[in-house]
């Protein structure tokens, strides 16, 4: 009872345009907009980690590690498409469509050689001298998504 | 007595009612709103880190979709017309691929020189990391892969075997 009247009287005082002050809000918003606009990073940078085999390492990190079945799959790019090789798997090799390279059937190609060796990380990546940089790191996007994350690069 | 006369001629002139004389309230409402969003928009692109890797105007980095952070190593930059290390220029792009030899010589030299610095400052206190033979390159997405592999090549020989490619996150 004692909320509803308290209630009633506070609506009756303020009528039908009650109206919410704004003003510390705004106060807020005038000086976290300009801070955060200018600490804004539009551009985000990120990093592809790429290894290569290291000189003086190889043999010890070979004896620490007992020989796995390596599954050798080998991506070639060439300025005409893209060539997958896998053990016992004889794909088409994709040729450009258009000019553009055929990105959605290396993905398939991809997936089913990730289906048939689930185990399998590591792919070598081997493109033509005259193919782009921009090429390459879509390249090793894609493969990274098709569960591949262990990309080398092989001239 | 004047200043009611303006508000009253105002008031004909407008038609804007007003609930009482003299408080005069603004409707913020949409203004609000559209601050709330901008806010939400900029609380989420808001990074406390900060920027550790600067790239020039010039160098069109390829997009990735890789999220791992940048570090703070040395960096290549390959422009369309130089190699730059640490932002001092090495040799001429030109240079590099008017030969058949894989292996950069000056490049080479300057990162022999580097890696001596960076194992000497190694060497004088157990807080600064040494050589850990991280480069990042941040290369023109324009350029080949001749070139890069050559660059690639070189920093192997002197001993920088984990190469960060420095890309653009997508998105």
């Amino acid at each position: 009872m004692n909320l509803k009247q308290s209630m009633g009287r506070r609506l009756k005082g303020h009528g039908d345009d009650a109206e919410l002050n704004l003003t510390a809000v705004m106060n807020i918003f005038l000086i976290l907009i300009p801070f955060l606009l200018l600490t804004a990073v539009f551009v985000r940078i990120s990093v592809l980690e790429l290894a290569l085999p290291s000189l003086d390492r190889k043999p010890s990190a070979a004896k620490a590690q007992p020989p796995k079945s390596v599954v050798l799959n080998v991506l070639r790019i060439r300025e005409t498409g893209f060539e997958l090789k896998s053990p016992e798997t004889n794909f088409s090799p994709l040729p450009k469509k258009n000019n553009t390279f055929d990105w959605e059937r290396l993905v398939e190609q991809l997936k089913t050689v990730k289906k048939k060796y689930p185990d399998s990380q590591d792919i070598i990546i081997a493109p033509e001298g005259s193919i782009k940089y921009d090429t390459i790191v879509s390249v090793m996007d894609r493969c990274r998504e098709s569960g591949f994350p262990n990309i080398s690069i092989s001239g | 007595m004047k200043i009611e006369n303006e508000a009253t001629s105002f008031k004909v002139a407008t038609g804007f009612k007003r609930s009482k004389r003299g408080s005069f309230t603004l409707r913020l409402t949409s203004m609000i709103d559209m601050f709330t969003i901008l806010l939400v928009f900029l609380l989420k692109s808001y990074s406390a880190e900060g920027q550790i890797v600067t790239v020039s105007k010039d160098l069109r980095l390829p997009e990735s979709t890789s999220e791992l952070a940048p570090k703070v190593t040395s960096v290549i930059s390959v422009t369309s017309e130089w190699v730059l290390l640490d932002g001092r220029p090495v040799e001429k792009i030109e240079n590099i691929l008017s030969t058949n030899n894989l292996l950069i010589e000056k490049l080479h030299d300057s990162l022999v020189r580097l890696r001596a610095i960076t194992e000497g400052i190694g060497g004088i206190s157990d807080q600064m990391k040494g050589f850990q033979g991280q480069i990042s390159i941040q290369g023109d997405k324009e350029i080949t892969f001749d070139l890069l592999k050559r660059i690639m090549l070189t920093c192997g020989q002197v001993g920088y075997n984990n190469m960060l490619l420095t890309v653009m996150q997508k998105g």
